[in-house]
């Protein structure tokens, strides 16, 4: 098991390979259908800043956060793998969701220098190793605002990284 | 007539969200010790585990805690008034707001509520179930089944017709197809499949959601077997990751038909923690 805390280095993301299992540590962001095109439209208009967060070396967990607690969406749905190539740009290094992920997608990661991890569906586990949770932008949108938490060890398997990927046939 | 439907009512909700029943834990052990690759064994042994933190802390299985979907069962004998029912869905309120379901009501006319812009309610129980399905049972029981259907099947769920050839194969073919292409999108397998075959679309879906009802895991006809089997043999594996376990088990049932060349058959890719399913009699 590799552990990885946030912000998570360029020297660890070389490292990586899929089918590898790691650990996830640390403040990460939470967002999916929703928030992430909003948080696009802030990358376009320069207003970034305004989250008070740098995305460099950051994670995304694709999920909501309610009280229900956490697990991943499906991250090949439109909105949420069309947001993983711009934000790997914006310094994104570990997309975190479930489900297979287009060729494009697995080709963009690897020229910004991101991974994708799959994460089991296990709210109720991850629950006793998930902290804090804060509302960081877009609170209008309820469980779907862009979030961030306190992770604390996350199982997860490596899914995509280095243009391949663990779906391949 | 117990008095308290509606606490009953809340309590099998919390229960349906929350727990493997007994038939399905055992499915999952015997998919563990058959299961070849050692990732996918981790996989199950994960959702096994976090099955039995669920259930201890009567807690949600998965973070979308679903849509509640009702099938009532009423005896020969059993009469369902206007109040009952009320007392019924005042019951899911209550249990939503118990299990914790995730609050994912949606506000708004119907232009709001098509595109989300009318936000959403912050009250759990701000979440509608789907209409009540009724049907007869020769037992005397007012019989009360709660399912929770989560996002992902219905994304993956097909319901469409199939032009038989009066072959009942070819509409095998067609169910394993939709099932191969929908558990391999679903991103949460091993799943149990549902499949309901009926002569219009309302009926499919019905018979789909009756066969989540009455399937059992340990009980497999031969074609529900022949689907389980030969999906399993695309190596889609849990969460996609390859392996010899994509399906757990099928459930299909099949309604009476029309006499034509068309059957419409209903397939719903489930979860790995679906059908998430409980049961109280609401009588005596």
């Amino acid at each position: 098991m590799i552990e990885l805390h946030t912000p998570i280095s360029d020297e660890d993301i070389r490292g990586l390979r899929v089918g590898d299992t790691v650990s996830i540590s640390g403040w990460i962001l939470c967002g999916r259908d929703a928030v992430l095109p909003k948080l696009l439209a802030m990358i376009e208009d320069g207003r970034l800043d305004e989250l008070g967060v740098d995305l460099r070396g950051q994670v995304i967990f694709h999920t909501a956060v309610s009280p229900a607690g956490v697990g991943p969406t499906s991250s090949n749905k439109l909105e949420i793998e069309s947001s993983i190539a711009p934000l790997s740009k914006a310094g994104i290094r570990l997309h975190l969701g479930k489900g297979e992920l287009h060729p494009e997608t697995v080709r963009a990661l690897d020229e910004y220098g991101a991974v994708y991890a799959v994460i089991p569906p296990v709210t109720a586990l991850l629950g006793a190793k998930t902290g804090e949770t804060r509302v960081l932008a877009f609170p209008e949108l309820g469980m779907e605002a862009l979030h961030l938490i306190r992770a604390d060890r996350y199982p997860a398997i490596i899914g995509a990284a280095h243009g391949r990927s663990i779906y391949e046939k | 007539m117990k008095n308290d439907i509606a606490s009953l009512v809340r309590d099998t909700l919390v229960e349906a969200g929350s727990t493997f029943r007994a038939d399905k834990k055992e499915a999952y052990r015997k998919a563990i010790e058959n299961e070849r690759s050692d990732r996918a064994k981790w996989v199950l042994q994960t959702i096994l585990e976090n099955a039995e933190a669920a259930e201890e802390n009567r807690g949600p299985l998965c973070d979308d805690t679903g849509i509640p979907h009702l099938l009532l069962e009423l005896g020969p004998e059993r009469a369902l008034t206007g109040r009952m029912l009320e007392q019924i869905r005042e019951g899911v309120r209550q249990g939503l707001r118990k299990l914790p379901g995730r609050p994912m009501g949606i506000l708004g006319d119907d232009c709001r509520r098509i595109d989300q812009s009318g936000g959403l309610d912050p009250d759990p129980a701000g979440v509608e179930p789907a209409p009540i399905l009724i049907r007869n049972c020769e037992e005397d029981v007012l019989r009360l089944h709660i399912l929770m259907f989560g996002g992902g099947p219905a994304i993956r769920a097909k319901t469409y017709r199939v032009f038989h050839k009066h072959d009942t194969r070819v509409v095998l073919d067609e169910i394993v197809k939709w099932a191969t292409e929908g558990v391999a999108q679903l991103g949460c397998s091993p799943c149990t499949l549902g499949v309901g075959i009926g002569r219009s679309h309302y009926e499919a879906a019905s018979l789909m959601l009756q066969a989540l009802v009455d399937g059992k895991y340990g009980v497999q006809s031969d074609m529900e077997r022949e689907i389980t089997k030969r999906v399993n043999e695309s190596n889609i594996g849990p969460l996609g990751l390859r392996g010899d376990t994509s399906v757990i088990a099928t459930f299909l049932k099949v309604g009476p038909q029309r006499a034509s060349g068309v059957r419409i058959v209903c397939v719903r890719p489930c979860c790995c923690f679906e059908p998430r399913i409980a049961t109280v009699d609401l009588g005596e």
